[in-house]
This record gives structure tokens, C-alpha cells and sequence, in this order.
């Protein structure tokens, strides 16, 4: 019997929620001061207050989502005091905890601080006007939204994501119809909720099935579950259930990071909801799902992917392989035709999906899964990152101008040349220029994906992919400068922007430092998110990594017989014909 | 324990009952009824899985309820989305007038 069947819940484990529950908790707190203290007060007023209270609270949680980070990589002991619960981290190097259902590994916690951190941005960004008047509401949910995310990243089991997901994303309908004073948020709420809702339904039919053809709903036991099918190479032939499962949860989360056919909700919710939410649509619920999605596929269905590394056998690779390309090539494209800027960056999200799923690929198929599952991990905080910024851009023109307009931004850069030139490198960094983050975030990616271990059967595929990802960021190039165009070759016309304040330049600037600060500096995030991949991976799943006898309890895990054996070595690394010794694919670019 | 009906028929009224609710889904254009198709979607897994659980047995490890544990879980989702949505139906038909879906357009392109 396995560890958990009877063993009773520890209350220490509870210290790797408190970033959680601090923000549930202060949710609830917005909501009781705003209901209470600020009665009757002005909308305005009741937006300041609350927008720092609810500042404060995210204050609070990015400290409490700090401390589990720096007591683990913590060498001399200075910080042990932080570990008020008394957690042990030495008994569970990559746990899984509350009875399997939630991880408390180096991935949760990194994506903890970060979507934390981003929250903060939003909250700060919300502050800027009034485009709603029930702001304890607002930022409440906002904070659950965030409660949603964390736990998603977080989830272990079908069960806890399916939930954490739709406590997500019915959170993010609410927020996307706000501004209930303008016809278009009603609208991109009501679509943005049937299109979520059918995906939710079609995933957990897939669930239901998955659940049915495995007995459980734990990612690490349906990968065991799985493994013998993979025995005789067969994967997913003459498998209609199986089939069937996979193909509606991709479904289901196409529809949640927003993929070519998935894709149609995505420019109307963007465009509709106020740009703070559609900063948090973009980067929160977007990279929180992506965390999900590899989980799931690199780790529960990873026997899955494609029995004998041919893509176009059965198994999802081939599926992901096309919705890569579609969202790639569909999403650039139809962004060179909006005029509107969070239409545009809509569309561009769309496209940065495609390219993160080559990473998805790569990592599915890869010898090297453990980087290239660490580079997506890496171009997921860059992508966060810069599109926060960039949708501050999008709330600055909404609060003064009431549009989105990319055509208002004109003379901006006359007028105010020090945001200008933070807007200037955000987009150089979504286009991917060197020297700023976005471009090694491709770059790692689109190297790993051309690794020549690569299984030779599937290089082809990824080659093409990367060259497809390659053309599309030109063709990404000549949105992104209409934008730099507007601001630096037009004249400011009859009216330009107020000054931006406080709320909408530090996310400016903060992006912009984060986006720079990773292009000159990448290797240490770049460990880091390595080291954050490992759990994710089902060969180097938490138990053999960590060299120490299997935790759950299985004694006779089968090793299907291509795969060698994992060693006792925490680099899970298969010895590839030129498997590299160094972490870093590419040496640091700064020298 | 008797198996009266097999599994195999459950799956069937399952898959069946989900084909519908997606039909409703795609062809329907009141609002209301488009929520009332994604639910029947919702309660067609629940069949699923509560059939999965009545019918197989749990692997090593595995605790005895996890089918019904899920479908009592969704059934909590089910409710709360169709809270949210019967709300942002009503938000949108003080601005319409209408729940026909086709008509808020709005946005495009």
C-alpha cells in the first residue's frame, strides 16, 4: 500500500499554501472593508483605498511566497527562521502533499513569487481609474483568481486541476464584465464564458474517459498506468477511448491558453474586458494553464506522446504538432490586420502559444526532456512579463482615450520619451531582439527543440516547426513596430495622453527591468526553471530523481525497455549520443 | 455484484447525452439554452464517471471513491458556473433586450 493510504493529513504542509490563503483571506478582507468601512464613501476614494489595501495583501503574499524559496536554497541557515511550521525539507526534497492532490515542489514555489509578483502589477495597474464601481468585488476576485492559478500550477491530480481551474477562470468571467458601463465588456464576458465553459465540459469528459481506462486520477498513477500499454509500442493504436481523451482535454486546454481553432473567445474577452483583466487573462491564466497542460501531457500522458518517436504516429505530439503550427501562423497574421491594440496583443498571445508548444514538442519527444520543458518554463516568465507591460500600454490609452487604438499612441515618444523607450524595448522584447529576454526565451526554446539528440524520426518535424517559428517572428516584427511607429515617426495629434502616474508607469518600468535584466542575465533563471522542470517529467518523476527508494511505494515500477534505467544521479538526463554535461545549452550572452 | 445493465450501455447514454448538450452548444442560439446544453455536457460526464467507479475496480493505492468524489465535485462547478452565467445573461439582456447570442456582435474581426 502506498504511503498515503493511511497516512492522516500533516498540518505542517499547510505552510506551502499560506501564499494561497493569504490571498484568500484578503479577499475576503477587501470585500468586508469595502462593504463596511467604506460605505457610502466615492468611487474613486473607495478605489484608492482598497487598490493599496489590496497592494498591501499582495505585498504580504509575495513574502510568504519568498520564504519556502529561500529556506530551501539555503546554504547557511540564515533564513531558517522563515520556516515558522517547521516544514522539512530534507524529508521531502519534491513532495507531494494532502494526499497527492498538490506539489509543493521547486515549480510551485517559482511560479508562486511569480504569479504574485504579477498580481501586484495588475492591482497596481487597476488603481489607474475608475472603470467599475464595485471595487471590493473587483480586487476580491481578482485575489481568487490568483488562489486558482497557484493551485493549478500546484495540482497533482485531475480532480484538483479541474477545479483550481474553473475557480480560475469563473473568477476571470466575472472580472471580464466589470465595466459594465460600456456595451463591450458584458459581451466579451457572456463569450468568454460559454467558450470556457464548453472547454471545461469537453475536458472533463476526457477526464471521465481517462479516468475510466485508468482507475485513478492522479498524474503519477495514470503514467504508471499507462507505461504497460506502451509495452508492446502500440501507444494509442486501436484506442478509441484513449483517443478520444486525449484529444478532448487538448481540446479543453487549447481552449484555455487560447490555441488555432481554439482561439475565437480570446479577441473579443481581450478586447472587451478592462485592460487589467486582460493583463491577468494574458499572463496569469494563460501560463498558469500552460504549467497544467505540460504537467498533464509530460507526465500523466507522457506514454502517450508517440510510441516510437515518430510524430505522425498515434499519440498527442502529431496533434500538438498542428496546433503549433496553426496558432503560430494563424495568430501573426491575423494580428497584422487590427488596429486595435489589445486585439493585436490578443492575436500575438495566440501566436506566442504556438511557439511555446514547439517547446511542449521538443520537450515530449526530446532526450533532453528536463531543458526543454525548463526552456518553456523560462519563456513563460518572459512572455508574463513583457505582456503586462505591454497591456499597461493598453490601460493608459483606455483610461484617457476610452479606446484601444493603436493610432492614439501617436507622438507619444516626443512626449514622454522615458516610457516610450520601456515600450520600445517590450516590444523588441516580443518581437525577440537581442539583447532582451524574449529572444532567449526563444532561443533556448528553438535550441532545444534542435538538439541533435533528438530522436531522428521527429527532427524533421521540429525543424520545420522552429523554421515556421522563425518566419512568423518576422512576419511578428511589423505589428509589434506599428506600435514603436505610432510613437516615434507620427506627431502627437490634437490631444496625447495625460501623464501616465504612478499605477500604469511602474508596471512599465518594472517589465522592462525584468525584460532586460533576464536578457543580460538569463543563466540563473534559466537554472532555476531547469531545476523547476524536473517534477514535471515523468522519467525523472519525483521519486527516482531524488535518488532516494520510492516514497509512494512502488517497488516494481516497470521501465519500458527503451528507456534506461534512471540512475540514483538528481540529472535525470538519458545518456543521448551527445547528451551535454553542461546545463546551459548557449554560454551567457553578456561576455 | 449483479450486472443487471452493462457498462458498455452507460457509455453509450453518456456519449450520447454529451453529443446532445454539444449540439445544443453549437446550434442553439438563446443563451439560456446554450447553459442548460452545457450542463446536460457536464452531467454527461458524471455519468461517466460515477458508471467508471460502479464497474471497475480501483488500482493498488487508490482510494474507493474517487468517481463519485469527482462527479460530487463537478456537480458543486456545474452549480456555481450556472450562477455566473445566468448572471452575465442578465447583464447582457438589460443591454439588448435579447439573449440571443447571435445578436451581441459587437466586437469583430
Amino acid at each position: 500500500m502506498p504511503a498515503n493510504a493511511a497516512a492522516t493529513l500533516n498540518f505542517r504542509d499547510f505552510y506551502v499554501l499560506v501564499p494561497e490563503m493569504v490571498l484568500a483571506l484578503w479577499g475576503l478582507i477587501v470585500l468586508m472593508v469595502d462593504l463596511g468601512l467604506l460605505r457610502g464613501q466615492t468611487i474613486p476614494r473607495r478605489r484608492q483605498v482598497l487598490g493599496r489595501l489590496s497592494l498591501l495583501g499582495t505585498l504580504v503574499a509575495t513574502v510568504a511566497a519568498v520564504a519556502p524559496l529561500l529556506v530551501r536554497f539555503d546554504d547557511t541557515g540564515a533564513w531558517e527562521w522563515l520556516n515558522f511550521a517547521g516544514y522539512n525539507y530534507a524529508e521531502n526534497p519534491d513532495p507531494v502533499l494532502f494526499f497527492d492532490a498538490i506539489s509543493g515542489d521547486v515549480l510551485t514555489e517559482t511560479y508562486n513569487l511569480l504569479l504574485t509578483l504579477l498580481l501586484a502589477l495588475v492591482v497596481w495597474m487597476s488603481m489607474a481609474w475608475s472603470f467599475t464601481e464595485n471595487w471590493g468585488e473587483y480586487f476580491a476576485l481578482m485575489f481568487w483568481s490568483t488562489v486558482g492559478m497557484m493551485l493549478l500550477t500546484a495540482s497533482e491530480e485531475l480532480l484538483t486541476l479541474f477545479l483550481t481551474l474553473e475557480t480560475m477562470t469563473i473568477c476571470l468571467y466575472l472580472c471580464t464584465a466589470f465595466e459594465k458601463n460600456r456595451r463591450r465588456s458584458p459581451e466579451a464576458g457572456l463569450k468568454y464564458f460559454v467558450y470556457g465553459s464548453v472547454s471545461s465540459a469537453l475536458f472533463l469528459f476526457g477526464l471521465s474517459l481517462l479516468y475510466g481506462l485508468t482507475g485513478s486520477t492522479r498524474f503519477d498513477a495514470i503514467w504508471h498506468a499507462l507505461r504497460p500499454v506502451l509495452g508492446d509500442n502500440s501507444g494509442l493504436t486501436g484506442n478509441l477511448a484513449g483517443v478520444t481523451a486525449v484529444l478532448l482535454m487538448l481540446v479543453g486546454f487549447g481552449f484555455k491558453v487560447a490555441v488555432v481553432p481554439f482561439h475565437q473567445w480570446a479577441p473579443d474577452a481581450y478586447e472587451g474586458a478592462p485592460a487589467p483583466v486582460t493583463a491577468w487573462i494574458a499572463t496569469g491564466s494563460k501560463i498558469a494553464s500552460f504549467v497544467a497542460l505540460m504537467k498533464v501531457l509530460l507526465h500523466a500522458l507522457g506514454p502517450w506522446a508517440s510510441p516510437t518517436n515518430h510524430v505522425m504516429n498515434p499519440g498527442w505530439i502529431g496533434v500538438v504538432v498542428v496546433l503549433s503550427a496553426a496558432s503560430m501562423t494563424y495568430g501573426n497574421f491575423a494580428a497584422l490586420a487590427q488596429r486595435n491594440l489589445k486585439r493585436m496583443l490578443a492575436y500575438s498571445s495566440i501566436a506566442h502559444s504556438g511557439y511555446m508548444l514547439v517547446g511542449v514538442m521538443a520537450a515530449g519527444v526530446s532526450t533532453r526532456r528536463q531543458e526543454a520543458a525548463g526552456s518553456v518554463l523560462f519563456y513563460l516568465v518572459v512572455y508574463a512579463f513583457s505582456n503586462i507591460g505591454a497591456f499597461a500600454v493598453a490601460a493608459w490609452l483606455a483610461r484617457d482615450k476610452g479606446s484601444d487604438d493603436i493610432d492614439d499612441l501617436n507622438g507619444l515618444g516626443f512626449r514622454y520619451p522615458g516610457l516610450a523607450t520601456c515600450i520600445l524595448l517590450l516590444m523588441l522584447s516580443l518581437i525577440g531582439m537581442p539583447p532582451l529576454a524574449g529572444f532567449f526565451g526563444k532561443l533556448y526554446m528553438f535550441m532545444e527543440a534542435l538538439d541533435e539528440s533528438q530522436a531522428h524520426s521527429s527532427r524533421l518535424t521540429l525543424m520545420w516547426l522552429v523554421g515556421l517559428g522563425l518566419i512568423n517572428s518576422v512576419v511578428s516584427a511589423f505589428y509589434y513596430v506599428r506600435v514603436l511607429k505610432a510613437m516615434f515617426l507620427r506627431h502627437p495629434g490634437r490631444a496625447v495622453l495625460a501623464p501616465a502616474g504612478s499605477s500604469l508607469a511602474v508596471p512599465i518600468v518594472l517589465a522592462t527591468a525584468v525584460v532586460i535584466g533576464f536578457g543580460l542575465y538569463p543563466t540563473p533563471l534559466l537554472n532555476l526553471m531547469k531545476a523547476a522542470a524536473v517534477p514535471m517529467i515523468e522519467e525523472s518523476g519525483r521519486t527516482l530523481a531524488e535518488g532516494q527508494p520510492a516514497s509512494k511505494g512502488e517497488p516494481d515500477r516497470e521501465i519500458a525497455p527503451g528507456t534506461p534505467k534512471p540512475g540514483p544521479a538528481a540529472e535525470p538526463s538519458r545518456e543521448g549520443p551527445s547528451s551535454h554535461p553542461s546545463p546551459a545549452p548557449v554560454p551567457a550572452p553578456n561576455s | 455484484m449483479s450486472h443487471d445493465i452493462p457498462l458498455n450501455w452507460f457509455l453509450y447514454f453518456a456519449a450520447a447525452s454529451f453529443s446532445i448538450g454539444l449540439m445544443g452548444v453549437l446550434l442553439r442560439r438563446n443563451a439560456v439554452a446554450v447553459l442548460m446544453a452545457i450542463e446536460i455536457m457536464l452531467n454527461a460526464a458524471n455519468i461517466n464517471l460515477v458508471a467508471f467507479w460502479r464497474y471497475g475496480t480501483p488500482p493498488q493505492g487508490e482510494g474507493p471513491l474517487t468517481g463519485v468524489m469527482v462527479a460530487i465535485f463537478v456537480i458543486t462547478i456545474a452549480a456555481a458556473e450556472v450562477a455566473v452565467g445566468i448572471g452575465l445573461i442578465l447583464l447582457c439582456y438589460r443591454r439588448w433586450h435579447a439573449a440571443d447570442v447571435d445578436r451581441f456582435d459587437s466586437m469583430s474581426g
